[in-house]
């Protein structure tokens, strides 16, 4: 579920930058404290670690051919704590940023958010909670594979959510939501067993990574708990409902007379609400607004018997840039020839 | 052990190359944001676009066919999505470009803008990954006020990646050389999960080791290196280039095709 750039408008793009700029900031204040120079290398050896354990993949029952890894989220908040285990998450997905082009650069924001804090911190305290206290074999595993369902639906609830205010995809918002939640209900639930089968192989081996006791790390208190189930259920709320009142909502209902710009009109004609909406939001906030004209060409889509203008202006644009292109790398050969 | 790893194209030397990290970074981010915020529908001023990161690659000596290759391997992701507003965008329009006039429907025209920004920033992404040591980029992080510990944190990831992967290499050619069947969801589960756990213990002991041998040297947490990132007159004269060329697109370009 790594986001792209495209899916994404710039507001929302930047919006989502911002809190996890923020969020990062405050959760690398708060562990400064807690760590020890030696912890470093340890979380930086466990965020490579998620990379191969990615690798490790299993055959999924029911369904051959496909096969099933594991994502790490919540085992790393487990083992580590949820603070420590949000930075190291956090830093695989700049990784996969970075090095290995999965999710672009703007979108990172919200990466780092679906897949990074919000399932850390979730994950851990839904964990500690069910888990609570000398957990038994099977506490144990429900308490991951729930801690796992619920980390990775509030994720894909965000990526839904962003993706409907950035107002760039077409999918209706409740097919979206359907197809996210039910995808990954499934993932949530192979990654809660694998989660479990791992902490379990650990809890044989080398008990005291875990036993070093949760509750030392992070005081467990009712309130905080509360407050993670609370933001959880928020998260998972707000998309289903949105969902179930089958928007007309504030946001729809404010954007569609549009005072600001009487002749407005929509490109497509059978738009249903929401992407009138979305739209809308999306020509508000980019960066520079088309309050010109909307005229055809392969620039905008429109009526045919606008002027016929445009359509040589893109037409020479794009191939005044082809052969730029070409320019260039026919002067990089040369170049390269002459040496 | 064999990586296909993005920046096995770093460690060259062009101009590209020598530029300093902070700048190719913030360009590139600057870059990204005006690509996305191009319309819906829009579709040729993104191959203007694509020029610029274009020409940092060819001038930095990366293969355009590798690049290509790249891209394709990370977009399944963005192609079901790209494709699914094919099947919601049904309003007829008819687009002209240059002498030809073609029929279609406006899902496609985003399910090609979708494509087309995904393929552009994705240039101006490895354009800055495969120029930019990654040492580079993080010194440049740093110099950015990205928190310390976040810094460190990708530093020894990094590191660590691929000494982690040849090892489950090793774990998977184990499991693939003894289970030569399907052995049943609860026993393919176990063994996972053991594979796993035993390479998260492995993980540990090895971090054990390195921070003993780290601290044995004196390590407190700061990296200290040679490099003195300096902004120099080559870096000045690529930010007036990318300004320039993202100037010219924004101010001249684009108001004459939206």
């Amino acid at each position: 579920m790594h986001m792209a750039n495209e899916l994404l408008s710039v507001p929302v793009a930047a919006g989502t930058c911002a809190i996890a700029a923020g969020g990062l900031g405050l959760i690398c204040k708060a562990a400064k404290k807690v760590i020890a120079s030696e912890k470093l290398a340890l979380m930086g050896v466990l965020g490579a670690f998620v990379f191969a354990a990615q690798m490790v993949n299993f055959q999924l029952p029911a369904m051959p051919g496909t096969s099933g890894h594991i994502v790490g989220a919540v085992l790393l908040a487990v083992i580590l704590g949820p603070h420590l285990g949000a930075i190291v998450i956090s830093s695989v997905v700049i990784i996969q940023c970075l090095i290995f082009q999965d999710g672009g650069l703007l979108a990172l924001g919200c990466n780092i958010i679906n897949m990074g804090l919000v399932p850390a911190y979730i994950g851990f305290f839904l964990y500690i909670a069910i888990a609570a206290g000398p957990a038994g074999k099977w506490r144990s595993f429900a308490a991951a594979l729930v801690a796992c369902i619920f980390a990775l639906e509030a994720g894909a609830v965000l990526v839904v959510i962003e993706s409907v205010f950035s107002g760039v995809l077409l999918v209706p918002f409740s097919t979206f939501l359907i197809t996210m939640v039910g995808v990954h209900f499934l993932v949530g639930l192979i990654e809660g067993m694998i989660t479990a089968a791992v902490l379990a192989y650990i809890r044989q081996v080398r008990a005291d990574i875990i036993t070093a006791c949760p509750a030392q790390r992070v005081k467990l208190t009712k309130p905080v708990f509360l407050i993670t189930l609370a933001i959880a259920a928020f998260i998972i709320g707000a998309g289903i409902s949105l969902f179930a009142s089958q928007l007309p909502d504030g946001l729809e209902w404010s954007y569609a007379e549009r005072p600001d710009q009487p002749e407005f009109e929509s490109i497509v004609s059978n738009q249903d609400g929401i992407i009138t909406a979305t739209n809308e939001l999306q020509d508000r906030f980019s960066l520079m607004p088309d309050y010109t004209r909307r005229s055809a060409s392969l620039g905008t889509a429109a009526a045919a018997d606008e002027s016929a203008g445009t359509a040589w202006t893109s037409f020479a644009a794009v191939f005044g840039s082809i052969l730029t292109m070409l320019f260039i790398w026919l002067t990089a050969v040369l170049i390269k020839g002459a040496r | 052990m064999h990586h296909a790893y993005i920046d096995k194209f770093a460690y060259q030397d062009s101009p590209v190359h020598r530029l300093d990290s902070r700048v190719k970074l913030v360009a590139v981010i600057v870059f990204t944001a005006l690509v996305i915020s191009v319309p819906r529908h829009s579709l040729s001023i993104l191959v203007c676009y694509a020029v610029g990161p274009f020409a940092m690659l060819v001038i930095g000596g990366i293969p355009i066919r590798f690049t290509l290759k790249h891209i394709v391997i990370v977009s399944p992701f963005v192609l079901v999505l790209a494709a699914s507003s094919v099947l919601y965008g049904k309003a007829p329009v008819a687009v002209e470009f240059g002498p030809f006039t073609v029929h279609t429907t406006t899902g496609w025209l985003q399910f090609f803008n979708i494509l087309a920004k995904f393929v552009v920033t994705m240039l101006a992404l490895i354009a800055l990954v495969s120029t930019t040591r990654f040492a580079e980029l993080l010194r440049g992080l740093e110099k950015l006020r990205v928190p310390k510990l976040l810094v460190v944190q990708l530093g020894f990831l990094y590191r660590y990646i691929f000494v982690l992967i040849d090892s489950v290499h090793h774990i998977l050619r184990a499991r693939a050389g003894r289970k030569l069947r399907y052995l049943g969801a609860k026993a393919e589960l176990k063994t996972a999960g053991s594979m796993v756990g035993s390479l998260l213990i492995r993980s540990i002991n090895t971090a054990e080791r390195i921070s003993m041998a780290m601290q044995a040297r004196g390590f407190d947490g700061t990296f200290r290196t040679h490099s003195k990132m300096r902004i120099t007159l080559k870096d000045y004269l690529f930010c007036a280039a990318a300004c320039s060329f993202l100037l010219l697109i924004y101010l001249i370009i684009r108001p004459a095709l939206i």
